[in-house]
């Protein structure tokens, strides 16, 4: 999620309240507070659906509402502008969509570059899914000359990029310009890239990778260009965002034409959108008992328009915001600015006869059995490697029954196991400074061809550990179950030879036990006699199924 | 300073036995350890226990002894380089050139002995060669073995030394004896340290047939095949060996008792499959297909495709929002990437399963399970752990009735003080993190809950709301077991699975 750092003497200013005030508040309206150096700053986590808190500006705008300080829509006035944007059809296949403003007469502190740049970042990883969705370019307007094009040029085109001296091909950006490598991907397979040059030819931006050198903002800087380009609609919720941003730090906002193939617009577009919502189903929903008019200040204080309509409410939704999907998104707002602390919980009564599920059931009594015989529980991973599950163990690799995943984190875990035992031994390999015997068990999901299936293992390792000992556990705990398998010799590697058995249900093998090939032994780096058994055990009655 | 009973009770068995020997006379650790069958230095590191108690005294002293090196040894069988020459030589005298090499190192000795002349490439014997004092510190040590240094001439064993043929050690030699308090002490507490001076023998086991045959008092002595005994008490104020029960799981525990309220709460338990399609896992939760948890780099993707059900209408959910009044993602829905296969990343795949199979209200499921994320691991994160969720679908419920649950069944778990702070998770709205007051923490995140949007419910017949809530449950378990570290949990350390107590706060 994205943190945001909020100087508290710059929010003080914007919010116009104390910073103890705004603190104590800040987490009700929906934020993580995170590390704060106590004098100077904290750091803030906001919620991935409220893109609009990706700045302190952002974020003081709605606290002004929270604290009642200032309530309703907040009003921006789009002044009209003389900058136009030609919109080539070049751009179509490779990033159609483009939103453009102008914000003028801004006066850059510290704190407000650094919002700016941080808000820039987050709303490429939030709203622009790592830029493929939606990237932003800012500009100083000053060193360039409208109208401006926005078209798909020649890989072979060279500008000086942003950071650079000399002027590199667009190509060549993709291959050495950081921006380019991290960020090639998006352009992959495509033969023009998108570009967007002044009246001269000079250019701005070579979206989504990287600006120009010649319009980086500096601190003498006063009116931006600002171009969102993109795949999907959310390209001008991101621009408006920007905006609105800048004009709560006392920016004017001018509109830039936007000549389209098809339609042409004026930008950025500000005006609300309008919602009904009725009053009845926020109550249902929230489940407290307001008026419509109540109702309404709870919204105005998240800086929503509201009209009250009888028993039905008008809201109006910021520009900004971009997350309003349906009814119940204002709902949740209404809930946070009247304030979850002050909703009462009321316990359903809903009746219901709870049951439990006969695999856990199982599960229980089985675990039941294994502490009686003197076993300690674990709970080792499920996730292994085939090394571990079959290597060590001297068993063959059934690639047919494994599940593996497709981008391992570890070389140790990259299949999900099909067999508990390994991961006993594996216990006993790392616990050798711990007084012997040691005899523990493991009861939990093992993946076969898919199917998440029921396993119990147990093993025992100590200088007198033997196929007997084994073979006493595995006839209490068939007793125990009122089983009464078939036991054949097996041919199981993991254990020795004419030491190893195989126990058979109806002519199906649902398990095996014996003792440790000292092969297998020295695999898990162990040096005393263990033996080991493992039962599956979810078919084995009829009453209980995955 | 502390009281007798202290220094007395923390004696182990073998400390009284030692004590019994040294009772009754015996001063030497070597004798002590034969006698109880034990090794020598068991008895002095017991012997030093009963000094720092004050029961015995305790005479330690340190000796210098020597002994033969190889070489020493060799010369003592077969006389020293010097004398060998002496033999060769015989009045005549010898070359040097023919001396063997390996004896010229006798040569100088020869010189400064005065025992032989070196006369124009000869050696020449004076005569005169009594045996010397080192060849009988030779001879003695090879027969006595160690000798202490204070019975062999020091200069001579200086030039031994310095030659390489002896060489020192230090010797620790012991004395026990009892002490005045120890003794009194002994006495005013026989019985309880079976080492006594009784009349009658003591027995440390009794048998059947003495139980079948014996004629009990009613204190502890038998009169059993015509002589009498007493049962030698123990000292039950002493720690025994240790011993380890087969135990649950300390986790286990919690797990099962977090399914127990659940199941008190009157909720059905519900279990699913491991490997989910995504649809499942992801989409009938209204995640958008771009949205970044379904990303590489957070979920375990499997190599394969699976059926999916019916999906017109989630597709049209997610591209427009349905009929529920939403505007959906917008984009185009593709249902082969609905299908791919993943480890469950969240228990919310099985709860809305469920649903879907269970549209009609009263509803009131829950699960604990495993579920995976690709996260490396470290002392908070885990690639797998586990989940408690539950849902609760009826008619007219509402965000309140959400947290008046949460408040109930956190109280259930111990937690008296709750606090609803907003949340966010993509499939609930409104949505809400529940944090409880732990002394010693404060405030502390635990799991997240919310009201079902409608663009999940409705797709599947669901008319009704939905509150949800999940808790990632090992983070409660390093809570509640005071633990730094997540992995312990599942990279078990058996000497901490034998010594946390089953019944530990919970």
């Amino acid at each position: 999620m994205p943190v945001v750092r909020l100087y508290y003497e710059d929010l003080e200013e914007m919010v116009g309240a104390k910073r103890e005030e705004i603190m104590a508040r800040m987490a009700m309206m929906g934020a993580d507070i995170g590390k704060s150096n106590e004098e100077d700053y904290v750091d803030v986590e906001f919620f991935p659906d409220r893109p609009d808190l990706y700045s302190s500006e952002g974020v003081a705008r709605a606290l002004q509402g929270f604290l009642d300080l200032k309530v309703g829509i907040p009003e921006y006035q789009v002044h009209p502008g003389d900058v136009t944007m030609e919109v080539d059809p070049s751009v179509e296949k490779v990033r159609p969509i483009i939103g453009c403003a102008v914000v003028k007469d801004l006066e850059f502190s510290d704190p407000a570059i650094e919002s700016l740049m941080d808000l820039q970042e987050d709303l490429h990883w939030g709203l622009g899914r790592n830029r493929q969705k939606v990237a932003i370019g800012v500009h100083d307007i000053s060193r360039v000359v409208p109208p401006f094009t926005y078209f798909a040029a020649d890989p072979s085109f060279e500008f000086v990029p942003l950071d650079f001296n000399e002027s590199l091909s667009m190509r060549d950006i993709l291959r050495l310009h950081p921006k380019g490598v991290s960020y090639a991907s998006i352009l992959k397979g495509f033969d023009r890239y998108p570009l967007i040059t002044d009246a001269n030819g000079d250019v701005l931006s070579f979206p989504p990778i990287i600006n120009g050198e010649l319009t980086r903002v500096r601190d003498d800087t006063r009116d931006l260009f600002i171009d969102v380009t993109g795949t999907d609609p959310v390209v001008y919720k991101a621009l408006n965002i920007v905006v609105t941003a800048l004009a709560e730090r006392g920016g004017r906002i001018e509109s830039v034409q936007v000549k389209r193939p098809q339609v042409d617009l004026t930008l950025p577009d500000l005006s609300p959108a309008m919602w009904k919502v009725d009053v009845e189903d926020a109550k249902g929903l929230i489940g407290f008992d307001i008026s419509p008019e109540e109702l309404a200040t709870c919204l105005a204080r998240m800086r929503f328009g509201t009209r009250v309509r009888g028993r039905e409410l008008e809201v109006l939704v910021p520009a900004y915001r971009a997350d309003i999907m349906h009814p119940w998104d204002i709902f949740e707002d209404a809930a946070k600015g009247y304030g979850y602390d002050r909703l009462v919980p009321v316990l359903p009564k809903t009746v219901t006869i709870g049951e439990a599920h006969p695999l856990e059931t199982k599960k229980s009594d089985l675990r039941d059995i294994m502490v009686g015989l003197g076993y300690l529980e674990t709970m080792p991973f499920t996730l292994t490697s085939e090394k571990a599950n079959f290597e060590r163990m001297r068993r063959p690799i059934q690639d047919q029954e494994i599940t593996r995943v497709l981008h391992p984190i570890s070389e140790l875990h990259t299949m999900v196991r099909t067999s508990i035992l390994p991961s006993l031994l594996e216990i006993f390999s790392i616990n050798q400074h711990h007084p012997l015997p040691q005899r523990i068990f493991a009861l939990g999901d093992v993946l076969v061809r898919g199917m998440t299936r029921q396993d119990l293992a147990a093993a025992s390792i100590h200088s007198s550990a033997d196929f007997a000992e084994v073979r006493s556990v595995v006839d209490a705990l068939m007793r125990e179950l009122s089983l009464e398998p078939e036991i054949v010799a097996s041919e199981d590697g993991a254990f020795l030879a004419g030491r190893g058995a195989d126990l058979l249900v109806s002519g199906t093998k649902v398990g095996s036990f014996g003792e440790f090939h000292p092969l297998v032994l020295r695999s898990f780096g162990l040096d005393q006699p263990a033996v080991g058994l493992e039962l599956r055990w979810d078919h084995l009655w009829p009453s209980v199924k995955s | 300073m502390p009281s007798q009973e202290d220094k007395l009770s923390t004696l182990s068995p073998r400390d009284r036995q030692v004590l019994k020997e040294i009772l009754e006379g015996e001063s030497d650790p070597r004798k002590i350890a034969e006698k109880l069958g034990i090794k020598e230095v068991s008895a002095i590191s017991s012997a030093e226990g009963l000094a720092e108690r004050g029961l015995i005294r305790l005479d330690k002293k340190v000796e210098e002894v020597y002994a033969l090196t190889e070489e020493g040894a060799r010369y003592a069988e077969i006389g020293l380089p010097e004398r060998r020459i002496l033999e060769t030589a015989g009045v005549e005298g010898v070359p040097i050139s023919e001396i063997d090499p390996a004896l010229k190192v006798g040569i100088g000795w020869l010189k400064k002995k005065g025992w032989a002349n070196v006369e124009a490439g000869k050696i020449m014997p004076t005569g005169d060669s009594p045996a010397g004092k080192d060849e009988e510190i030779l001879e003695a040590l090879s027969f006595q073995g160690e000798t202490s240094a204070s019975a062999l001439d020091p200069e001579v064993l200086k030039v031994l030394k310095s030659r390489g043929l002896v060489q020192p050690s230090t010797y620790k030699s012991w004395r026990f004896e009892i002490t005045d308090a120890g003794r009194s002490e002994i006495e005013t507490r026989t019985l309880t340290y079976g080492v006594t001076s009784h009349a009658v023998r003591g027995i440390g086991q009794i048998t059947p047939d003495m139980i079948r045959t014996g004629k009990w008092d009613e204190e502890s002595y038998v009169q059993y095949k015509g002589e009498q005994f007493y049962i030698r008490p123990y000292d039950v104020t002493l720690p025994a060996e240790r011993i380890y029960p087969g135990k649950v799981h300390p986790y286990q525990r919690l797990l099962s008792r977090m399914r127990e309220i659940m199941l008190e709460m009157g909720f059905s338990e519900i279990k699913g499959e491991i490997i989910q399609p995504s649809f499942w896992n992801f989409d009938a939760l209204f995640q958008p297909q771009d949205h970044p948890a379904r990303e590489m780099q957070d979920t375990f993707y499997l190599d394969s495709k699976a059926e999916i059900p019916e999906y017109s209408r989630v597709k049209e959910m997610h591209e427009h929002g349905g009929d529920v009044g939403s505007t959906g993602w917008g984009g185009i829905w593709d249902p082969e990437v609905a299908r791919r296969e993943v480890l469950r990343t969240h228990t919310t795949s099985i709860s809305i399963k469920y649903l879907a199979d269970h549209p009609n209200p009263p509803v009131k499921a829950f699960s604990i399970d495993r579920v995976y994320r690709r996260e490396a691991i470290d002392p908070t994160h885990t690639p797998e752990f586990e989940q408690l969720e539950g849902v609760i679908m009826d008619e007219g419920l509402s965000f309140a009735n959400l947290l008046g649950f949460l408040k109930e069944f956190y109280s259930k778990m111990g937690f008296e003080e709750v606090r609803f702070r907003p949340g966010y998770f993509p499939y609930t709205e409104p949505s809400v993190e529940p944090e409880v007051y732990i002394e010693g923490l404060g405030w502390v995140e635990l799991g997240g809950a919310g009201v079902f949007r409608r663009e999940v419910t409705v797709p599947f017949g669901i008319d009704h709301p939905v509150l949800a809530w999940g808790l990632g449950v090992s983070r409660l378990a390093m809570l509640r077991l005071g633990l730094k570290d997540l992995r312990l949990l599942y990279q078990s350390d058996v000497g901490w699975l034998r010594d946390v107590p089953s019944l530990a706060r919970m």
